[in-house]
């Protein structure tokens, strides 16, 4: 049986500066460190356990795949290191922003053909935050899909998947699904883990199939990106200065003042 | 320059009522009829929807299209995608907007990719730049928000609860119902229930000060710091994200946020919380915020009225001893 699971390499957010310009633009730095996907890890983690629980009469086998430039091979590598069997890196030629539209295109049209029983990513992004990937290559592909998926279990004939999603209110819907199918995963669903060294060393020297993204298709007709602005405050937004014991008594006094210390 | 554009307003309805996210994608038509001006029509789906439909016909003067069906109830992406990608393919609006809920994010997407349209995913801005419409939504965790220009024939749109506000509006005339009886098969699906919520996020929900705890806690041992905070106010408690939460550090019954609890208490004090969209979604109609946390980029600050740049394990001793102090004085 064989698993596809996608997943992206983003900035580390955190260390991400931002500043306003010019009629209120957003300036951001240039990013400094990059990392997988929080949301994708626990897709890979949900790979792995899949494919250690293995009551199937047919192996399973997990391909990882990332679209973007030469640098996010580093997170096909992780995965690699995690525990999957092959890496798949769809390269882009630029390091311009990448739509949804474009990402599930090429991935949808890569997995065409290859017989993927599953597929899965995680529920969103933390740079683009569009969560739309996963059903939009189902749509593609024609397949069933599901989100938010918070439980996932393969029926031992390989035929379907009993998933639970998590919908409002903590509620969780139970439902299964014909295989093929493609499911994107919710965080916390599992606890990913950490790729063990020797497997990372093992991983860096693997063959990468590496396919130019351009030359799977034209992109399909999707919104231009046509620039970044800088949140508009909600509130006061009063910055507290001085040293942290004279932000910290400045702190206590605005709440005594308000009346919230009773 | 204005060119007349279709609009198609996708939406559940259930027990005599549109579903809870109607009103505000219904809004988001309007405002966006108010910088573009088109026609808009609703696609309503239940079993109910005749019914339903008249109602919405006559009170906002738009026409209906209610569609109902064997495979509707209860709702299944697969029975969506059937009963929807035929429809708007037929259709062809320039824009299909709908709620951003677990079904719309689930459904629209897909339907895009089947249809050729494209989608975006909770826009919460619309603006005209130079002349053409952009739709806005959080990138980054919600450190900047980005702009977008729709390009392709059709474009789907999942619109968030909470940010376009109705403007009250003149109702000429009753919109038009046409009815349709759609029976979705479904050949892939087999759905097996629901399990209900453990809690109802009661002890959050009721909370007069929640003392909240992001990803900048550290590890669980600092945990320590939140609840002595929490313990020097009355009728407080403590939340989390939902990072902090999948760490199993705190119960989901404890999450606020989009998928966990939205909660409006006197004071919300956000610890190593940076802040991230999904976040604030649940915290925002709190009536103070207070902010800490060590980017001074982070998101939250956004949405706070107090601002605290520092690290919370070092800081919020410092609290605790103010707190403490003025107890004993």
């Amino acid at each position: 049986m064989k698993i596809l699971v996608c997943v992206k390499q983003v900035p580390d957010i955190d260390q991400i500066g931002v500043e306003e310009g010019a009629g209120g633009i957003a300036v951001l730095d240039e990013f400094k460190a990059f990392r997988m996907n929080r949301f994708d890890e626990f897709a890979v983690e949900e790979a792995l356990r899949i494919k250690e629980a293995d009551p199937f009469q047919d192996p399973v086998s997990i391909d990882v795949l990332t679209v973007g430039p030469e640098r996010s091979e580093e997170v096909v590598r992780r995965a690699l290191g995690m525990g999957a069997q092959n890496g798949i890196h769809l390269k882009t030629d630029s390091d311009a922003y990448l739509s949804p539209a474009v990402i599930a295109a090429g991935i949808a049209r890569y997995a065409a053909g290859k017989n993927y029983a599953l597929i899965l990513t995680g529920s969103l992004s933390e740079d683009g935050m569009h969560g739309q990937v996963g059903p939009l290559v189902a749509g593609h592909m024609k397949l069933p899909c599901a989100i938010q998926a918070v439980h996932l279990a393969v029926a031992e004939d390989m035929g379907s998947v009993l998933i639970a999603k998590e919908v409002e209110g903590g509620v969780r819907e139970r439902l299964r699904l014909r295989l093929p199918a493609v499911v994107a995963v919710q965080s916390g669903i599992n606890q990913p883990r950490y790729p063990a060294l020797s497997k990372l060393l093992r991983a860096n020297a693997m063959e990468l199939d590496r396919v130019e993204l351009a030359g799977l298709g034209p992109a399909p007709m999707h919104a231009a990106f046509t620039g970044a602005v800088f949140p508009r405050r909600s509130r006061a937004g009063r910055v507290l200065a001085g040293t942290p014991a004279e932000k910290a008594a400045a702190l206590v006094a605005t709440l005594k003042e308000k009346g919230l210390l009773n | 320059m204005s060119a007349i554009v279709d609009t198609v307003i996708v939406a559940q309805c259930a027990n005599g009522r549109p579903e809870k996210g109607f009103s505000d994608t219904l809004a988001f038509a309007e405002h966006l009829h108010r910088i573009q001006p088109g026609t808009f029509i609703l696609l309503l789906l239940g079993e109910d929807a005749a019914h339903v439909g008249g109602e919405m016909a006559a009170a906002h003067g738009i026409d209906v299209v209610a569609i109902s069906g064997a495979g509707l109830v209860p709702y299944t992406c697969e029975a969506y995608r059937d009963i929807l990608a035929g429809e708007l393919l037929a259709m062809g609006p320039t824009y299909v907007c709908t709620p951003q809920t677990s079904q719309g994010m689930e459904w629209a997407p897909a339907v895009a990719a089947e249809i050729g349209a494209d989608c975006l995913n909770g826009i919460d801005a619309i603006d005209l730049v130079d002349g053409r419409i952009c739709f806005q939504k959080d990138l980054y965790g919600g450190k900047v928000k980005g702009r977008f220009a729709p390009a392709a024939a059709t474009t789907l749109i999942t619109v968030p609860p909470g940010v376009f506000k109705r403007e009250p509006r003149s109702i000429s005339a009753s919109g038009e119902v046409s009815t349709k009886h759609i029976d979705a098969p479904l050949e892939a699906t087999d759905t097996l229930g629901i399990v209900p919520s453990e809690g109802d996020f009661g002890d959050i929900g009721a909370a007069n000060i929640i003392v909240a705890v992001g990803n900048g806690i550290g590890s669980e041992e600092n945990l320590v710091w939140i609840q002595r905070l929490a313990d020097l106010f009355p009728r407080a408690a403590i939340a989390g994200s939902r990072l902090v939460c999948d760490r199993g550090w705190l119960d989901y019954q404890q999450q606020v946020g989009v998928t966990g609890a939205t909660v409006a208490p006197a004071l919300y004090i956000a610890c190593g919380i940076s802040g991230a969209t999904q976040h604030r979604v649940g915290m925002r109609a709190s009536e103070f915020v207070v902010a800490v946390n060590t980017d001074p980029g982070a998101p939250i600050f956004n949405e706070a009225d107090i601002c605290i740049v520092e690290d919370l394990v070092t800081f919020l001793p410092l609290v605790l001893l103010q707190l403490e102090a003025g107890e004993r004085a």
